[in-house]
């Protein structure tokens, strides 16, 4: 049984569609990705699955319920550990103290002197709260959401906001927990967070999941294609060239080819040949990032308009 | 809403197939005295803050009753002293201003800190975390109340109320009315950054108007308008309790309904429109 099963889900607020057709599974042990721009519904999705929004359609089972079912919240709560996007961290309590109360809201909590080494806040464990950095309180933040010893941990955009060593701080508890059993199910819009940590990635961008898979093959990263690239030189044409152009934006041609060798020969003959010179040349494969954005191309534009 | 499982042992962990109900040993009830108790130290460890909180009605009382000193008020009040007249109306402000002003403060921030959604999202049923900020809320007022009690006392004189009963009656329903209208204000409020002026606004607004300073004679415009809102009434059934104005009846009922009726509005705002998560964007 996986942790998280998701199928068909759908969501509206009025007649906008926050979610729509959204199916995943997140096995037990795994980092799960939810990738995709603000307002594409990653959210919306995550608060559905702790229970704390309802659903307008679709079948959601979380840690083997149905979230929205009022009769076992309380048991699935207690089963699961949750951080949100904002940082909600009482300022005057010291580490101990805010640790230690929520604790006794679980029926077996981690004993909180584990869950401060687990943060990392051993020597910051009586200090006042608004004493610590953001990473420090994010890891605080991470350690409120594990108290309660979860199967399953929701992090929304855990990293959000946080200075680089903040950020690498946070990846490695993840990874201590995820070593120690915890499932995760994250959301982010970092493409470095999905390959640091997820084992699968779901895509969503406008509601709807565009590709799923692992952060190595999503999107036919793990095809042999590549990407060429370069300035389209001054005095031709696309119609000029020897090979078929995927895109030119701004003079900069694309091509995408599996047969990089062949074309590559042709190309560069060609230019020989005509005395073209071929700027900034470049033969890369596809990054994540490369998928990412040609996946949420379409939406860029929206999505910084809708709401967060 | 769940009962206390009986025989939960402390070593047992959390059942690993889906139950229903409760499943702890900490009973509800208790729980609610256990975060009352985290509520005050948190409250309690803001010493400039709590200062402030508690220090404000009797830093006024003092002050206004040392520069009115000797006078006298009119406004139908016949020959008293407006000290003792401060007495029971800064008795008012303080239980506006912890069940109201503080209440709805706190609770817009926590809510745009995302802790509202968090607590949300604990397996404890919410009432229980929620009744005891309310409950914290009203040890607070009742502490000020306490004090300004002892501080008129000592510091003006022998004013304590005239009609012991009917001023704890109201004491007790202006804390349910301003706590519920604290509620449904925190409702009101979209931000973080908009809570601290459009809370004080309505605060001292209210206050001003309806007689905090200086009597309002009953009958004027002032004392009409006022009258619809339920601080006049608060105030004046504490002046009853205090014998003001000379005969007046302690059991002030009309006031006591009126700040029930408010106090039922704020219920039926909250419920209407509360949320638990930050309004982002």
């Amino acid at each position: 049984m996986p942790a998280v099963s998701v199928r068909h889900l759908a969501k509206s607020y009025g007649d906008k569609q926050a979610v729509r057709d959204v199916s995943f599974d997140v096995e037990k042990g795994d980092v799960f990705a939810l990738l995709g721009p603000n307002g594409a519904g990653k959210t919306t999705t995550i608060e559905i699955l702790e229970g704390f929004r309802d659903r307008s359609g679709g079948e959601v089972e979380t840690l083997g319920v149905d979230p929205a079912d009022r009769s076992t919240q309380r048991w699935l709560r207690s089963r699961i550990g949750v951080v949100l996007q904002e940082l909600a961290v009482e300022p005057y309590y010291s580490v101990r103290q805010v640790l230690s109360r929520n604790a006794g809201y679980y029926p077996s909590p981690r004993p909180v002197p584990e869950v401060i080494a687990l943060i990392g806040l051993e020597e910051k464990a009586d200090d006042r709260v608004k004493t610590l950095s953001g990473g420090q309180q994010r890891r605080l933040d991470v350690g409120l959401g594990i108290i309660g010893n979860p199967e399953l941990l929701f992090l929304d955009e855990p990293t959000t906001g946080l200075d680089p060593s903040g950020r690498r701080d946070t990846w490695d508890l993840i990874r201590q927990l995820t070593s120690l059993g915890t499932t995760v199910m994250l959301t982010t819009h970092y493409m470095d967070e999905v390959e640091a940590l997820a084992d699968r990635v779901a895509v969503l961008n406008n509601a709807e999941i565009v590709a799923a898979g692992t952060p190595t093959s999503i999107g036919g990263r793990d095809s042999s294609e590549v990407t060429i690239r370069f300035l389209l030189p001054e005095g031709t044409t696309v119609s000029d060239l020897p090979v078929t152009v995927d895109s030119l934006e701004q003079g900069l041609v694309e091509i995408r080819t599996g047969d990089e060798l062949r074309l590559l020969h042709e190309l560069t003959g060609w230019a020989l040949e005509h005395d073209h010179v071929l700027t900034g040349l470049s033969v890369v494969r596809l990054t994540l990032e490369d998928v990412y954005l040609h996946l949420t191309r379409d939406a860029a534009e929206p999505s910084e308009k809708a709401i967060k | 809403m769940s009962t206390p499982s009986p025989s939960t042992s402390p070593s047992t962990s959390s059942p690993s197939t889906p139950t229903t109900g409760s499943f702890r040993g900490l009973s509800d009830v208790r729980l609610v005295g256990r975060q009352v108790w985290y509520e005050q130290l948190s409250f309690w460890l803001n010493p400039l803050g709590a200062f402030f909180t508690l220090g404000f009605s009797v830093i006024f009382l003092v002050l206004l009753g040392a520069i009115a000193g000797n006078a006298k008020i009119g406004s139908g009040y016949g020959s008293v002293k407006l000290v003792q007249y401060y007495l029971p109306s800064f008795t008012a402000y303080a239980i506006m201003a912890a069940c109201f002003t503080v209440l709805a403060q706190t609770l817009v921030n926590r809510r745009e800190m995302g802790l509202l959604k968090r607590l949300r999202l604990s397996p404890v049923p919410t009432w229980s975390l929620l009744s005891a900020v309310f409950l914290s809320t009203m040890i607070i007022a009742l502490l000020q109340v306490g004090i300004l009690l002892a501080v008129g006392t000592l510091g003006f004189g022998d004013y304590l109320p005239a009609h012991g009963a009917a001023f704890v009656l109201t004491i007790v329903v202006g804390m349910f009315s301003f706590t519920a209208l604290g509620i449904g204000m925190s409702t009101l409020v979209p931000n973080a950054d908009a809570s601290g002026p459009m809370v004080s606004i309505v605060f001292f607004l209210l206050l001003a108007f309806s007689g905090l300073y200086f009597p309002i004679k009953p009958g004027s415009t002032l004392a009409n308008i006022s009258g619809y809102f339920p601080v006049r009434h608060l105030i004046t059934a504490l002046l009853a309790s205090f014998n003001l104005p000379s005969g007046a009846n302690p059991w002030a009922w009309h006031d006591l309904l009126v700040m029930a009726i408010w106090g039922v509005g704020g219920v039926f705002v909250a419920i209407r429109r509360w949320r638990w998560a930050p309004r982002r964007g």
